[in-house]
């Protein structure tokens, strides 16, 4: 029941994607539409898969980490990616595709370093440590990337903040077919967590001695929820909150096993970014909304009114 | 477009009107040479200025067109035009200057471009006993203003009211019609166009240019790509400097493609300190901007 | 007639990293099906680290650890859990679940990586429930237990997960008289009834008398005794490794341990 729910949902928020625009496209002509068919489409698709990684990877670090704040974001994934962009934006370098893969080359480079710090003697990730090199990586970045802006030439550098405040501007189909590529993987990973993750719950020791595999599990999770991430950012820069709140909402309605949750989320972030791209592409057009606000205003009330529900039990 | 000649008709006389009433741009209450600049600060020169440093490409402009370059002592990295401004030493950047670098020049005037961190350091320049002005340069209305200030502020006022009558007959005179539909598009990721409340807006208008994205009141906004698509410019104008070449960066992206004037690769070059710029360049700016729209290059 | 050896743990000798002295020199343990087995010692004396090496968590400097037979090192964490459950001393449950959500858990080592529970495994958890006596609260929330009704879910869960061996490490650390005497009553059914071999972490020196086969006392990492509990639990002994005076006396054919007041 739930899930018919939830795919409707998925479902309504996919076509108001595709159908919904500052454009005006008649929906007779929608499907032979240039405008739906080079820019909705994969915009939607796009909004989905961002959404949905954004919201399976914050699951999965949430449990890792084992702290209900945890989002995609802690792991200083976030000030790399800006990092990056800055780099390549400083030195001009051309090519259209120089962004987004320097982005994703600046997000790699802050997790190998946090992965690094979060090894403790020897193969042990310490999710506790993990936060903190995570938080300390993302100030470090962000104030490299302060110093070099202000020394730049300020026009160009402001706009790669505006870049990274996150949007699917950027959706075509040749980024579509990359990041869906490139996802499965990962995604595939997380999902395979499922079951060992509610086991990780109860603590690294039960979990061990109830039969997983707790040092691979945690550098699996941390990887893949990291990998995916990046890729994210890459593609649509730093959209919040979607990996912090759809995780829980999904907890209060499906409960904490992971098995349903982490699908639940995928559809959810899914759902809840495409409907939030709609808003931003429409609420005041001709202008556009960063997309990271929308999800903002309409993620935090939902949050809320589950918040009560919950709490109330 | 009719609507956009009255409507610029309107604010030049407005902003003649507003010249007259409010007492600024040049008209001094009293004293040797006593001027009230654009922060609404008062400042006394002795006599015209003899060493000046300007931290604005458009001040310095100015100062050229005015005939005083010869008494400019320091400019910022920024100020390329006329080619004997280069010649001047440069003090760093305008905004947000060096204080110690431009009082290494022992100026009498200093004047900046208006914003709240110039203001700052105006003030920091009187502590110094120089006398600093600020003046606002955002708008072509601006520089008629700026123009009869700096003329007073330099002992150059003959040339200033002629300058500034220029600019200000510019403004008023009946827009030609416009013939193209122009997009001025100023960053791709995401895509930001150009709108009403921009110096480049207005020259378009002098132009008979029609900007497609007249109806954004800001200077500058993001807009979806569809939006773009669907109110298809002939041309699309891109603010670069002479070192590239080439179609932009963006033409190249796929999802860019389903815009008419990137697949037709129909793409206007600015320079930005041409068209960047609200100076006393502004006619050869909008003529400029004419010429190359009805002729755009591949 | 023997009955079947299921942990055999022999003269291991353990170092944690960076640590001046070992942690455990020349201890063993040997552990039966249906027998009782309780560790017991001061605090620090190596009775988490027993564990840890004789269930292959950590590789010990010397000796050796089988479990049924094949080295500890040789089994998967998923294939041990088929026939160890442990149930260590701390757990923090993050997540609100129902007992019955909990016990499940247990299942993991015997699904499928993408398969569902299939009714073998929820008859297991029922089992486990009754045998472990919170039948009745399989449908309440976890943290809606006391602590002797949550330390029997734990077990359950331990038993949901079909075990030949349980170890128990300080199940009775917080639980009032009557909540672990109910506990001991119930590892001594299990290990009689259904053949579990147990081995039992306690503090607690006249309940380990009691109820277990054989007592292993540790002391700074070494064995002070392992046998029965008349052999090992001596007055000396017991003054030594505790160092507090004690009386020794019998209980249910048992030796009892009465620590002496100092002062009158």
């Amino acid at each position: 029941m739930k899930w018919l729910g939830l795919g409707l949902v998925a479902v309504g928020a996919f076509l108001s994607a595709v159908l919904l625009g500052p454009a005006h496209v008649p929906l007779a002509g929608a499907l032979s539409s240039d405008i739906v068919r080079t820019l909705r489409l994969p915009r939607a698709i796009l909004a989905f898969l961002v959404g949905g990684s954004l919201a399976l990877s914050g699951a999965g670090l949430q449990a890792l980490v084992r702290n209900p704040l945890a989002d995609p974001f802690l792991l200083g994934l976030s000030g790399g990616a800006g990092l990056g962009a800055v780099v390549a934006l400083a030195l001009h370098v051309a090519s259209p595709w120089a962004l987004p893969l320097a982005a994703f080359a600046g997000a790699l480079g802050a997790m190998a370093l946090v992965y690094r710090l979060g090894l403790v003697g020897g193969a042990a990730l310490d999710p506790r440590i993990l936060i903190l090199a995570g938080v300390a990586v993302g100030a470090f970045a962000a104030a490299v990337t302060t110093a070099i802006v202000s020394l730049s030439d300020a026009a160009e550098l402001r706009n790669a903040f505006l870049w990274l405040w996150g949007g699917l501007s950027g959706a075509s189909w040749d980024s579509v077919r990359l990041v869906a590529l490139y996802a499965v993987l990962p995604i595939a990973v997380l999902l395979a967590a499922a079951r060992p993750l509610d086991l990780l719950a109860l603590g690294e020791e039960p979990a061990r001695h109830l039969g997983a595999d707790v040092e691979p599990l945690k550098r699996r999770v941390f990887l893949a929820a990291s990998l995916l991430t990046a890729a994210v950012v890459a593609v649509s820069g730093v959209i919040g909150f979607v990996g912090l709140v759809v995780p829980h909402a999904m907890r209060a309605l499906w409960g904490h096993r992971h098995r349903t949750l982490l699908p639940a989320a995928f559809l959810g972030g899914g759902a809840l970014l495409a409907l939030s791209d709609t808003v931003a592409r429409v609420a005041v057009a001709p202008r556009e909304l960063p997309v990271g606000i929308v999800t903002a205003l309409v993620g935090v009330p939902a949050f809320a009114f589950l918040l009560r529900r919950w709490t109330a039990n | 477009m009719r609507r956009w000649a009255h409507r610029t008709h309107l604010a030049g006389l407005l902003a003649l009107a507003a010249g007259a009433v409010c007492g600024r741009g040049g008209r001094a209450p009293s004293g040797p040479l006593a001027v009230t600049d654009d922060a609404g600060r008062t400042l006394t020169l002795s006599a015209p200025a003899r060493r000046i440093v300007s931290l604005s490409p458009a001040v310095t402009e100015l100062v050229f067109a005015l005939g005083a370059g010869d008494r400019l002592v320091g400019r910022t990295t920024w100020c390329d035009y006329p080619p004997a401004a280069r010649a001047v030493p440069s003090v760093g950047d305008g905004l947000n200057p060096n204080i110690e670098a431009v009082a290494a020049r022992r100026p009498d005037l200093v004047v900046l471009y208006r914003s709240p961190l110039n203001e700052t350091a105006a003030r920091q320049l009187e502590r110094l006993g120089i006398a600093a002005a600020v003046v606002r340069q955002d708008r072509l209305e601006d520089v008629a203003r700026a123009a009869r200030l700096v003329g007073r502020l330099v002992g150059q006022e003959a040339r200033a009211e002629a300058l500034a009558d220029t600019l200000t007959r510019l403004v008023t005179q009946p827009a030609p019609r416009a013939h193209t539909r122009v997009a001025f598009v100023v960053w791709d990721t995401p895509p930001m166009v150009i709108g009403a409340g921009s110096y480049l807006d207005q020259l378009a208008t002098l132009a008979g240019v029609e900007n497609v994205f007249h109806d954004i009141g800001p200077a500058s906004a993001v807009v979806a790509l569809e939006t773009l698509a669907t109110r298809d410019p002939d041309v699309i104008a891109v603010l670069r400097d002479s070192a590239a070449s080439g179609p932009p960066a963006f033409a190249r992206r796929a999802e860019w493609q389903v815009i008419r004037a990137v697949r037709e690769r129909r793409f206007v070059y600015l320079t930005g300190s041409l068209f960047g710029r609200p100076g006393p360049r502004a006619p050869q700016a909008a003529a400029e901007l004419r010429r190359l729209t009805e002729a755009p290059a591949r | 007639m023997d009955r079947e050896l299921i942990l055999d743990v022999r003269d291991v000798a353990y170092r944690y990293p960076g640590a001046s002295t070992d942690a455990l020199a020349g201890v063993s343990l040997a552990v039966r099906a249906g027998t009782v087995h309780a560790v017991l010692g001061p605090n620090g004396g190596g009775k988490t680290t027993l564990v840890r090496v004789a269930l292959g968590v950590v590789a010990p400097r010397a000796g050796t650890t089988t479990i049924l037979g094949r080295a500890a090192a040789a089994w998967s964490r998923r294939e041990l859990a088929r026939v160890v459950g442990v149930v260590p001393q701390q757990e923090e449950n993050l997540f609100p679940q129902r007992v019955r959500e909990t016990v499940l858990l247990g299942r993991y080592a015997h699904l499928s990586l993408w398969g569902a529970e299939r009714p073998a495994d929820h008859a297991a958890v029922t089992r486990a429930l009754a045998r472990a006596d919170v039948l009745d609260l399989a449908d309440r929330w976890v943290w809606a237990l006391s602590g002797g009704e949550y330390q029997r879910v734990r077990l359950a869960r331990a038993l949901a997960q079909e075990p030949r061996l349980l170890v128990l490490d300080e199940p009775t650390a917080s639980l009032d008289l009557r909540h672990e005497m109910e506990l001991f009553e119930l590892i001594r059914t299990l290990a009689a009834q259904d053949g579990l071999a147990v081995v039992l972490i306690t503090h607690h020196v006249n309940l380990a008398a009691r109820y277990a086969d054989r007592v292993l006392l540790l002391a700074g990492g070494r064995s002070a005794g392992d046998g029965p509990p008349a052999d090992v639990l001596t007055r000396e002994t017991i003054e030594r490794v505790f160092a507090w005076p004690v009386a020794i006396a019998p209980f249910d054919g048992r030796p009892q341990m009465i620590p002496l007041r100092k002062h009158p």
